[in-house]
């Protein structure tokens, strides 16, 4: 009797101090919980970015072109259209002449010039897009509302990173800045933009909330006026993100694992969304090193690999790739990629330094990331055929970052996701390229004189048509020296309740962002 | 008593100090750039080298640590590479989360550790014993985190008993900060609901991070009370006619009670600790998630900050315990 009342009593008490579910109203409006694994270290557009960031600073700013759908499109945004010179040196866009910053200030090209300058002079976060292309004073309000570009040589994909950069107001910048910090110290926790939200409440560690701007100066693709804002919620645990979508405490969760995806994607209360990604994994071979530095090392271990193990770990939420490029990038080509194929793998081997084996590869992946685990173990039985034994190292990532900066301490082979910023195809083979050497990208240190110098007449020539034929060259070269096992392109993973409406997937975006914009709840 | 506790105050800036230099050469030697990881993955080297020059990461180890030495003794903690913000504000804000999670975990600890020792001994070897035995052997034996994902499971989800995680819900208001602990501010702001609110969400991450404490707690208060209750002076009492309550409350416990306050005391600082397990599981934002989440972007003077902090509290409860031993002890009192 008295265990009853007792259970009675937590339960009275529990529906009195549980959270309100997300769907419900708050104030007549419809907040939606977004449940994600990484904090929000900061909201300005001109410093690091990372996808929490960005996710956030999309939706405060407005850049001058904003990518869109699937395949990613660069659609015009606070830009409503742009010219090129012959050349292809200046690049001149006319604003949207009622664009207006959340204060009310009109946002204008001096803004826009501002904006530019601030990050190209800080030279943080996005500055290296542009920064060996663009000179600060080399940006020119020639109007109004027209702003112009002059490039310091041609620039094809000049484009493609600007929906990267985006516009604050200067007005509120400059009344914040100490000790000439660019307002780096203000714009970290305060919005100056003229996106669709105003940031409402920013609680380091644990939420951030976004206000619906109602009269932002776009408007929105739907018609829930009800619809009052967004929260970023942190919810560090994948089991965690699960449960709190499971029980309604978050409407839409970022990135779980696959296995919990399955999981949730079984329940008639949650849409799940798994569309390809931009975002490719590879194991990249250091083409300097003492043993992978020979391409026929590099081939025959290559040929080793059990590709269909690697998709299986990812329940078949993948595919193959089938060019150094993935598929949402402009102008790729089939290639025909290695595939498993012992006999070739030994032929390779019979024809390096090594033909009988007898060495230790190691491999370098991200400490905790089972599924990178898993592709380890896999490699290591495969290369047990070739006599060739593999030493398994996790480490945390920004030390996996510090080994792959230089060429001696980078391992043989590294696991790594690479998502490039752009559908350009310059944004993957510049990765092939010296300039790349040092980053956590170019841990192959390829140093292929006629690759680089394809990547760079390709990067000058503003027709398309002209640049297509050079990327497929580019492709089938990157191929044929063989820096890393081509892996996977995996499937951008997200699970919602069925009342959240509008979200869509582009594969530009990063591992676990979402584009905030055109999301509302409807029950 | 004076000189006690100035001569343990000296020795505590010693230590501080010797902790200051392991974990600065831990910082400092551990691989890892944490000038590129402050300028972004995809910044240019350029960008690298003047993140270098400003934040200081050229000068030689030595010179760094001085300077850190000269930031520590004017209060500032230093700034974290990863968010850019400063440690000691942030510090400020999750410390006050962790302090109020860990005074309701060692209350719980406490509350229920001390009685059910009592039991225990009382019922030695009896149904009663073994079960509380069971319990005591569990709590030190399952993982925190374990113990926090079961919680969270059976009673937040498959109950819905609690919330997940968290320090309130989503929509509810925060109170004015006063002491940065949610349940005094709202009770000092005269909302005893949301004292009441945050209270519910500490429930399972403080019972995960209570039950070891718990735990040993009941192994040390038993041990005590067994060998008090076979004392003579036990017998005697028994011998004339004193109840078996009063027994216990006024003869035995008070003299087992001591090893089990060094006990807890113990356990305070072990449970600091023990938050970066749990906060984790339970999105608990206080100072154990913040140095976990620190420490895998490698970032260090946020590890530095937290490791003196809780280092400090750790040596200022074991002086406490020490005085309170001396206060309720006047053999210990003597010898100093």
């Amino acid at each position: 009797m008295k265990l009853r009342m007792l259970t009675s009593a937590l339960a009275l008490a529990a529906t009195l101090v549980s959270p309100l579910q997300a769907a419900e109203k708050r104030d007549g409006e419809f907040w939606m919980v977004i449940g994600g694994r990484q904090a929000v270290s900061h909201i300005d557009p001109g410093q690091s970015y990372d996808y929490s960031i960005r996710m956030m600073t999309q939706a405060l700013y407005d850049g001058l072109v904003k990518y869109t759908g699937n395949p990613p499109e660069v659609e015009p945004w606070l830009a409503t259209d742009w010219t090129t010179s012959e050349d292809g040196l200046t690049w001149t866009f006319n604003l949207a002449e009622n664009a207006t910053f959340h204060n009310g200030d009109p946002v204008t090209a001096e803004a826009v010039v501002y904006s530019y300058q601030r990050v190209l002079e800080m030279n943080e976060g996005v500055a290296w897009m542009l920064s060996e292309i663009l000179k600060p004073e080399n940006i020119k309000a020639t109007g109004e509302h027209t702003v112009e570009f002059t490039l310091d040589r041609p620039y094809a994909p000049f484009l493609s990173f600007l929906p990267w950069w985006f516009i604050v107001n200067p007005a509120q910048v400059e009344a914040n800045v100490v000790d000439g910090d660019f307002g780096k110290a203000w714009l970290a926790e305060n919005d100056a933009g003229s996106g669709p939200y105003e940031l409402e409440r920013f609680d380091q560690g644990t939420a951030y909330w976004l206000r619906r701007d109602a009269d932002y100066w776009k408007g929105f693709p739907y018609e829930a006026e009800d619809m009052g804002g967004i929260i970023y919620r942190l919810i560090q645990e994948s089991s965690s993100q699960r449960a709190a979508l499971m029980s309604g405490e978050a409407d839409l969760v970022t990135d779980l694992t696959p296995e919990e995806f399955e999981v949730v994607g079984a329940r008639p209360d949650i849409e799940v969304s798994s569309t390809p990604a931009l975002t490719t994994f590879g194991l990249k071979m250091n083409t300097q090193g003492e043993y992978t530095g020979d391409i026929n090392l590099r081939k025959a271990v290559a040929h080793a690999f059990d590709y269909e193990t690697f998709v299986q770990v990812y329940n078949g939420n993948a595919k193959l790739q089938t060019s150094p490029f993935a598929d949402a990038i402009r102008g790729k080509v089939e290639i025909d990629m290695p595939r498993q194929d012992l006999t070739k793998a030994k032929e390779f081997l019979a024809k390096s330094q090594w033909p009988e084996g007898g060495i230790t590869l190691e491999y370098v992946y991200v400490q905790g990331l089972e599924q990178q685990r898993q592709m380890g173990l896999s490699l290591l039985n495969s290369l047990k055929e070739l006599n060739i034994e593999l030493e398994m190292v996790p480490l945390t990532w920004p030390n996996m970052v510090a080994r792959a900066s230089s060429v001696e301490e980078s391992p043989d082979l590294l696991a790594i996701f690479a998502t490039p910023v752009s559908t350009d195809p310059d944004a993957v083979a510049i990765q092939y390229h010296p300039s790349s050497h040092g980053k956590y990208y170019g841990s192959h240190f390829v140093d292929d004189p006629e690759l680089a110098a394809m990547i760079e007449e390709a990067r000058a020539i503003s027709e398309w048509e002209q640049r297509a034929p050079l990327y497929e060259q580019i492709q089938q070269r990157i191929a044929d020296i063989q820096p890393e096992i081509f892996g996977m392109l995996r499937q951008r993973q997200f699970a919602y309740r069925t009342y959240v409406k509008g979200y869509v997937d582009s594969p530009i975006r990063m591992t676990a962002e979402v584009d905030l914009y055109p999301l509302y709840i409807e029950p | 008593m004076l000189r006690l506790i100035l001569k343990r105050l000296g020795l505590m800036i010693v230590m501080l100090l010797g902790l200051a230099v392991i974990t600065f050469t831990i910082a400092n030697v551990a691989p890892g750039d944490p000038a590129r990881l402050a300028a972004g993955p995809d910044a240019s080297q350029e960008m690298v080298e003047q993140v270098r020059a400003e934040r200081g990461f050229d000068k030689p180890v030595p010179v760094r640590f001085f300077i850190y030495l000269g930031q520590l003794a004017r209060g500032d903690l230093g700034t974290s590479v990863y968010t850019g913000r400063e440690v000691a504000r942030d510090i400020s804000q999750f410390l006050p989360a962790t302090l109020e999670l860990v005074l309701f975990s060692i209350t719980i600890a406490v509350v229920f550790g001390i009685p059910l020792g009592v039991l225990a001994a009382v019922w030695q070897n009896k149904a009663g014993d073994h079960g509380i035995r069971l319990l005591a052997v569990s709590g030190a034996a399952l993982p925190m985190f374990w113990l926090g994902l079961m919680l969270q499971w059976y009673l937040a989800l498959e109950l819905d008993l609690f919330p997940l995680g968290g320090r309130l819900g989503v929509f509810d208001d925060v109170p004015p900060k006063i002491t940065g602990m949610i349940t005094v501010d709202a009770l000092l702001d005269g909302d005893p609901a949301t004292a009441f609110t945050a209270l519910w969400h500490m429930v399972l991450p403080a019972l995960a991070l209570s039950l070891p404490a718990l735990a040993a707690i009941i192994r040390v208060n038993r041990a005590e009370m067994l060998e008090v209750l076979g004392r003579d002076y036990v017998t005697n009492a028994r011998a004339q006619g004193i109840g078996p309550f009063r027994i216990i409350a006024a003869y035995a416990l008070k003299n087992a009670i001591l090893p089990t306050l060094a006990m807890i005391g113990l356990r305070f600082g072990w449970m600091l600790g023990g938050t970066v397990l749990v906060e984790g599981v339970f999105d608990f934002p206080g100072v154990g998630l913040y140095a976990a989440k620190a420490a895998v972007s490698s970032d260090f003077e946020p590890i530095m900050a937290v490791t003196l902090i809780l280092g400090a509290a750790f040596m200022v409860t074991n002086l406490l315990i020490d005085l309170a031993y001396a206060l309720l002890d006047p053999r210990v009192r003597n010898q100093i």
